[in-house]
């Protein structure tokens, strides 16, 4: 290779991965920025998995989603299979959002005014026999935290409600905002 | 080690004190070998990429350390910095004769990319798995390997291959099907190594494959996998012995083939034994014989040249020994029989093997030995 083609085409590498880099940075800022804005209630999950390293895992109460809310949940199947769902959340009286009706596969219509599609992944293997319910990851299971601060939120996660507010972009994506301890926000996440 | 020219002008200076050959020849056979040296990875080279290394490690742990005095979007801008510092400065050092450096200056570009990977994952807290981050940063990589055309980035890009298919390929909680798609990468890469000039890019891809049907065996049926492993290795044995030009040619990886070869046909039968157990002593016994003739085989074919062979030959022997024992040791008896045929037929061999290397060896020595 001769010496400016190897420069020029340094040039274009570093030019080509920064510039990946920075299309999933703008979409993901998009979300933030654009996103529907939901209050989402945090359940706390079995102490000793909570903390990992410097993330805290989180699990939503809309993780656990009921069959029975599922339009179009397979009959007679009894364990659920990978795959995409859409579940259509509304606000309650208390500010919390809560699955209303969910359906596999891709979103049922437009979602009514206070309505909106969250989606998410089917965690495959679990009971989906009539009574069951799906679990449900959305990308958003865990918060990543300065170095040593997670432990303290573990233990007041334990002792009062948390919540995370969530923004949903119009594929149904969702995007962590904020970590809210009661009515505080515990860290507001800037667009960048 | 020293390296083969070092070891030529030992022979030389000894070869010209015995009178075989005059000083002037002496000094025309180390010219040549110094000339015609593989020009094999320097002391500061080695040191080079090893400080990459270590630099990359920063990079990443530096991420991890998620430090709040620093603003985020202040890493993220270091980061993509030092992404085309690294690969435009080791462009410029690489043309400035500083091969070594730059190379390692590129390394840590690579480590950066994968670095803003995890960042950008942080920043906006994906839980999304750490395999598909690492598949993204192996691409990177390769596409990086193919751009600056380089063998140390061509083998970081199969070590990253490697690390994803271990990740997915042992993960308990499987979700995904198995990482068949791990073939396409090695092939992608294999004929990359070719372009880049990276023997030890395929060196590391012929044992990441060993390693991708071990873990489909393990996923699988080790019935039907480890049997295939085996026998496509001992094939590959088989053309690399008789036919050591063209697979050469072809394989271009300093003729270690044979190495290779062996180190898929133990892997397959091994883990055949171990499936079979003693749940069916025939078959266990049939599956140790064809692994013993093999290693037999393999050394008789291939171990005169290749001290390296050899030792995995050994290695994978004393290991088949064990794996005897283990599983017969309900019936010591049994086992000693086994052992005394085995011994009794390797013994015959090695008189037979050492007649035959004697004979093959005495013509050479006959004709101008001068002690």
């Amino acid at each position: 290779m001769t010496g400016k083609k190897l420069v020029l085409a340094a040039i274009a590498l570093a030019l080509v991965q920064i510039g990946f880099l920075s299309w999933i940075v703008a979409g993901r800022a998009a979300v933030l920025r654009d996103g529907r804005e939901v209050l989402l209630k945090v359940e706390p999950v079995d102490p000793r998995d909570l903390l990992r390293g410097d993330y805290v895992v989180l699990n939503y109460e809309i993780s656990a989603v009921p069959v029975s809310i599922v339009s179009n949940a397979p009959v007679g199947e009894f364990t659920s299979q990978d795959g995409p769902i859409f579940v259509r959340l509304g606000k309650d009286e208390d500010g919390y959002w809560r699955a209303r009706s969910a359906t596999l596969g891709a979103p049922a219509g437009i979602p009514a005014e206070g309505e909106v599609d969250i989606r998410g992944e089917v965690r495959p293997g679990w009971s989906s026999g009539p009574d069951g319910t799906y679990n449900v990851s959305y990308g958003i299971n865990r918060y990543y935290v300065p170095e040593g601060e997670g432990s303290e939120i573990e233990t007041n996660m334990r002792d009062r409600p948390f919540s995370i507010l969530a923004a949903v972009g119009p594929d149904g994506q969702a995007q962590i905002k904020a970590l809210m301890d009661g009515e505080t926000r515990l860290y507001a996440e800037p667009l960048y | 080690m020293a390296s083969y020219s070092s070891r030529v002008r030992g022979d030389a200076a000894r070869w010209v004190e015995r009178g075989f050959i005059d000083q002037k020849a002496a000094q025309a056979i180390v010219a040549d070998a110094e000339a015609h040296d593989r020009r094999s990875l320097s002391f500061g080279s080695i040191l080079a990429i090893m400080a990459a290394l270590l630099f990359g490690a920063a990079i990443l742990i530096f991420v991890a350390a998620n430090w709040e005095a620093f603003p985020r979007l202040g890493r993220v801008g270091m980061l993509f910095a030092i992404i085309f510092g690294g690969y435009v400065g080791g462009a410029g050092l690489k043309l400035a004769d500083h091969a070594a450096i730059g190379e390692a200056l590129w390394l840590i570009a690579a480590a950066a990319f994968g670095g803003s990977i995890a960042l950008i994952s942080q920043m906006y807290h994906l839980s999304g798995d750490e395999a598909q981050a690492i598949l993204i940063w192996c691409a990177g990589t390769t596409l990086a390997a193919a751009a600056l055309r380089s063998g140390p980035l061509t083998m970081a890009a199969v070590a990253l291959s490697a690390a994803w298919l271990f990740l997915v390929g042992v993960s308990f909680w499987r979700n995904e099907d198995f990482p068949h798609l791990f073939m396409v990468l090695a092939f992608v890469v294999w004929l990359l190594s070719y372009w880049t000039r990276s023997a030890g890019a395929r060196h590391l891809l012929l044992l990441s494959l060993v390693l991708y049907a071990a873990l489909l065996a393990a996923e699988t049926e080790v019935m039907h996998v480890a049997p295939v492993l085996a026998a496509v290795s001992a094939i590959l044995f088989g053309l690399a012995v008789f036919l050591p030009e063209d697979t050469e040619r072809i394989a271009r990886i300093d003729g270690l083939l044979p190495v290779h070869g062996l180190i898929g046909f133990l892997t397959g039968m091994v883990m055949l034994q171990i499936d079979i157990g003693d749940d069916f002593a025939a078959g266990f016994a049939i599956a140790a014989a064809i692994t013993l003739a093999g290693i037999v085989a393999a050394v008789v074919f291939g171990g005169r040249d290749s001290r390296g062979l050899r030792w995995i030959a050994y290695t994978g022997f004393a290991f088949e020994l064990c794996l005897i024992y283990a599983v017969m040791i309900q019936g010591m008896l049994g086992t000693a029989g086994f052992f005394l045929a085995a011994g009794t037929i390797l013994g015959v061999l090695a008189i037979a093997i050492i007649r035959i290397e004697k004979r093959m060896a005495a013509p050479a020595s006959a004709s101008g030995v001068v002690s």
